[in-house]
């Protein structure tokens, strides 16, 4: 481990199906956008490195999948993140509803310990499909929402030409970066001789 | 028998002396009666199919089961438990074998019972272990040629240049720190590394990995982590996940996972073993109460507790493939006269008296004394962890230090504090207590000893030792009669009148009588191990790297709970024959020739077993144990 300080951020990306979860993340990691839809199974893992404020951060990306079969994996995968972000599509009015869902859901699973100043990230995608023509979510709702739970700070983008994506990641760091700034310090026990009922273990089983 | 005689009589002269002292049945008669038996059995053979590629023994009918791993290589195996003396009356426990199972599940493990007298008549045999036979397969046995490779190169599977890089791993040339660190799960050279270990976070940050940046490998670390909770998420854990020739063995210890995966051909057992000693490692510098930190808060981030103890890690790793003691769960001590170690005790005792709850003197991993306050005991895993983080850290060679230590054994959850003084450059004090302001007094008492040590010379006597090294296979006596109790000092005990010209020079080169190669002698009731010098011709890092896989594997397969424990094992490869001889109060693990005879490798074990009895003053710790199990 090098004497520099680094920090580990683990971000878990949520949404209804098809929003475009992976999309988003393949266009801040890679740089890449697909119009091939391939469901995610599961999860997927990617890794960035991030400066801020002349501190270098990992950004460990969880993107999950967003079909309700996998929703099982809940507890495992939200446990210990640093931010989530919820994705919608700004073309699916379900999607959008669905964000109540999936933040609760998240709450839940994940029960930080100050669930009311968890840091979310809402992402309203695909702005970019028929010149606009198509959505249906206005940007006055959705921020309408995201005011409703704390002043959630929102983001509308486009994956497929990378539109506003770095600066909701940019957004995402720094929030998760806010809520991990609670270190104590280290201080275990000191074995007290005197009271000390030592739990003696029974010795190599072999 | 007339070594069985000479044994049994030693311990009939001297009532006085302690249970270990006390003689088992000599090997050569369980082995002698095993035979018969086994011959009145008539079946050599006698293994059968199992659907899933499982040979194994019939456990049943035979009187006798032995089972051994067995690869491509051969196998005899010699059950003697039933010619167990009667006399030793410890019911159960070590020298029980348990009858029923069988280990059925595990694919691609040959499990078979043949005997070494019929296999040896009739070359022919299909399991044969005779020298014919071996011979003859020598050039088909592939699978022992890849695992041979497999030591070799522990680090990368083709690439040439690490496999070099590998040799050079040895004990001596080991260059402390971690390496390859632009590395991460993308590199094609990170893929192909043969042993993996990692330490991640229940939510799937990662903590350590042996190669690579732990934060580039932060998707790997997640992906682990998955894999983990979605067992869990079952109500399942998950353990061991095979995958062609790698091996993926996990270890969840709370909001802690470790994961090994190697392609080494190591057994699980072995792996996890290491496993729980990287997580004890990790205890000895945080103690467990890193628990209550993820439970106040499940992102937490230990690598910062942990920075700057890479080394610690990767040097604990390292001795996974040179030190006995990360299998044998005992401890090793520098050979010294009686005297001077007495020496040593007594000034150690004198300031554990005074409130040092451990008073430990070592040598590099070799312990010179030790002293624990009344009823404080010390686990020798604990000992191996602890000298590991001192001798793997080098701001402790630069000037005393005080620093807070946990002992995973003796007690989990909370700090000790360690004054550590290295007295010259390999031997280092270390003082344990309680409590956090005795820095002061711990040196005042460091330099009552240092001052004690040169007044008595031990510190001249521990350099002495070094030089001269331990037990040599070749200075075998070779003459049976008991000996006198005062056997010279190890440093000048090349006896010519002991050891007749013929013997010694007929293997001159080629270790010691009868072809062996090499020993390790563990004591039971010490919780100490003594092990021969390395000599020709395992000489090379790379021959000293197999030979120590073999006993591993060889130990392991000797306590397997599912077939085991055994008593006897004789096993002959292509490589070596290695004999195992387990009683209530030692195991023998030797290495010989693989051409050595059966009978003569036998005979040279009791002689071994004789030999450590006669200078056990000298190589073990005796006496004032603080070792109570």
């Amino acid at each position: 481990m090098p004497s520099r300080r680094r920090t580990l951020l683990k971000v878990i990306i949520l949404g209804d199906s098809g929003v475009g979860k992976t999309s988003l993340m393949n266009q801040y990691v890679n740089k890449k956008f697909s119009n091939q839809y391939k469901a995610t199974i599961g999860a997927d893992f990617l890794t960035k490195e991030v400066q801020f404020e002349d501190r270098l951060f990992t950004l460990q990306i969880w993107d999950t999948a967003g079909q309700e079969r996998f929703q099982s994996l809940g507890v495992a995968f939200y446990r210990g993140a640093d931010c989530c972000v919820l994705v919608y599509d700004v073309n699916s009015m379900k999607s959008f509803d669905n964000l109540n869902n999936w933040r609760e859901e998240f709450l839940i699973q994940a029960s930080p310990s100050d669930p009311e100043n968890f840091p979310f990230v809402v992402i309203g995608n695909k702005i970019d499909v028929d010149g606009g023509n198509s959505r249906v979510v206005s940007e006055k709702k959705a921020r309408a929402w995201c005011a409703s739970k704390g002043n959630i700070p929102y983001f509308e983008t486009s994956a497929k030409e990378g539109v506003n994506v770095e600066e909701a990641f940019q957004c995402i760091a720094k929030n998760a970066l806010k809520s991990g700034e609670e270190d104590e310090i280290y201080l275990p026990d000191t074995i007290d001789v005197a009271t000390n009922s030592q739990p003696r273990s029974s010795g190599c089983e072999c | 028998m007339s070594s069985s005689d000479s044994s049994l009589s030693i311990s009939s002269e001297d009532p006085s002396d302690r249970n270990h002292d006390l003689n088992p049945k000599s090997i050569e008669d369980q082995l002698a009666s095993t035979s018969l038996v086994e011959i009145d059995a008539q079946e050599p053979e006698d293994h059968r199919e199992i659907q899933n590629g499982v040979d194994y023994a019939s456990a049943g009918e035979g009187s006798h089961h032995q089972e051994i791993e067995n690869n491509d290589e051969e196998v005899i195996v010699d059950a003697a438990q039933e010619e167990l003396p009667s006399n030793f009356g410890v019911p159960g426990g070590l020298v029980e074998v348990e009858e029923a199972s069988m280990g059925l599940g595990r694919g691609g493990v040959v499990w078979m019972r043949t005997n070494s007298e019929l296999e040896v008549d009739r070359p022919s045999s299909p399991s044969s272990s005779g020298y014919a036979g071996e011979r003859g397969s020598s050039g088909a046995s592939s699978g022992g040629v890849s695992g041979t490779d497999e030591v070799v190169e522990d680090e990368i599977q083709e690439d040439r240049n690490d496999a070099v890089d590998d040799v050079l791993d040895s004990q001596a040339s080991w260059v402390p720190g971690k390496r390859h660190v632009d590395e991460d799960d993308a590199s094609i050279s990170w893929r192909k590394r043969k042993k993996h270990f990692f330490i991640l976070s229940h939510s799937g940050k990662p903590i350590y990995s042996r190669y690579g940046d732990e934060h580039k490998l932060a998707g790997f670390s997640a992906t682990l982590q998955a894999i983990i909770s979605f067992v869990e998420n079952g109500g399942d854990r998950v353990k061991l996940v095979r995958a062609g020739k790698h091996q993926v063995v996990f270890l969840v210890k709370g909001p802690i996972y470790s994961v090994c995966i190697s392609c080494t051909e190591e057994p699980f057992e072995s792996l996890r073993g290491q496993l729980e000693l990287i997580y004890g490692q990790m205890i000895l510098i945080l103690t467990k109460s890193v628990n209550r930190c993820f439970e106040k808060n499940p992102k937490f981030d230990m690598t910062p507790l942990l920075g700057g103890t890479d080394v610690v890690f990767s040097s604990l790793i390292h001795s996974f493939s040179w030190n006995p003691a990360t299998f044998l769960h005992a401890y090793t001590c520098l050979p010294l006269a009686y005297g001077t170690r007495q020496a040593a005790g007594a000034i150690l005792q004198d300031v554990a008296d005074s409130g040092v709850l451990f008073a430990i003197l070592m040598c590099k991993h070799k312990v010179i004394s030790l002293v624990g306050a009344q009823k404080a005991s010390l686990h020798p895993d604990d000992m191996l962890l602890l000298a590991n983080f001192v001798m793997s850290s080098e701001s402790f060679r630069t000037s005393e230090s005080f620093s807070p230590i946990c002992l995973p054994r003796y007690n989990p959850m909370a700090f000790l504090y360690a004054y550590v003084h290295y007295l010259d450059v390999d031997t280092y004090l270390m003082l344990l207590t309680t409590s956090s302001d005795a820095f002061y007094h711990l040196k005042d008492c460091r330099i009552r000893i240092e001052m004690v040590l040169l007044k008595s010379n031990v510190l001249s006597e521990v350099q002495r030792s070094m030089v001269d090294g331990g037990m040599r296979v070749e200075d075998l006596p070779v003459d049976l009669l008991p000996r006198s109790r005062t056997f010279p000092h190890l440093g000048q005990h090349k006896l010519p009148t002991d050891s007749p010209d013929r013997f010694r020079e007929s293997y001159a080169g080629v270790g010691g009588p009868a072809g062996l190669w090499h020993f390790i002698y563990r004591s039971i009731f010490l919780d100490q191990y003594v092990s021969s010098e390395f000599s020709a011709p395992i000489s090379t890092p790379k021959q000293q790297k197999r030979l120590y896989r073999a006993y591993q594997k060889f130990y392991t397969s000797m306590h397997d709970r599912g077939i085991g424990p055994h008593k006897t094992q004789f096993r002959r490869d292509e490589n070596y024959v290695l004999l195992c001889w387990v009683t209530q109060d030692f195991e023998l693990y030797a290495a010989f020739d693989p051409l050595a005879d059966k009978a003569l490798a036998i005979k040279t074990c009791n002689r071994v077993c004789q030999w450590v009895k006669d200078v056990e003053n000298e190589i073990f710790l005796l006496g004032a144990s603080p070792f109570s199990w």
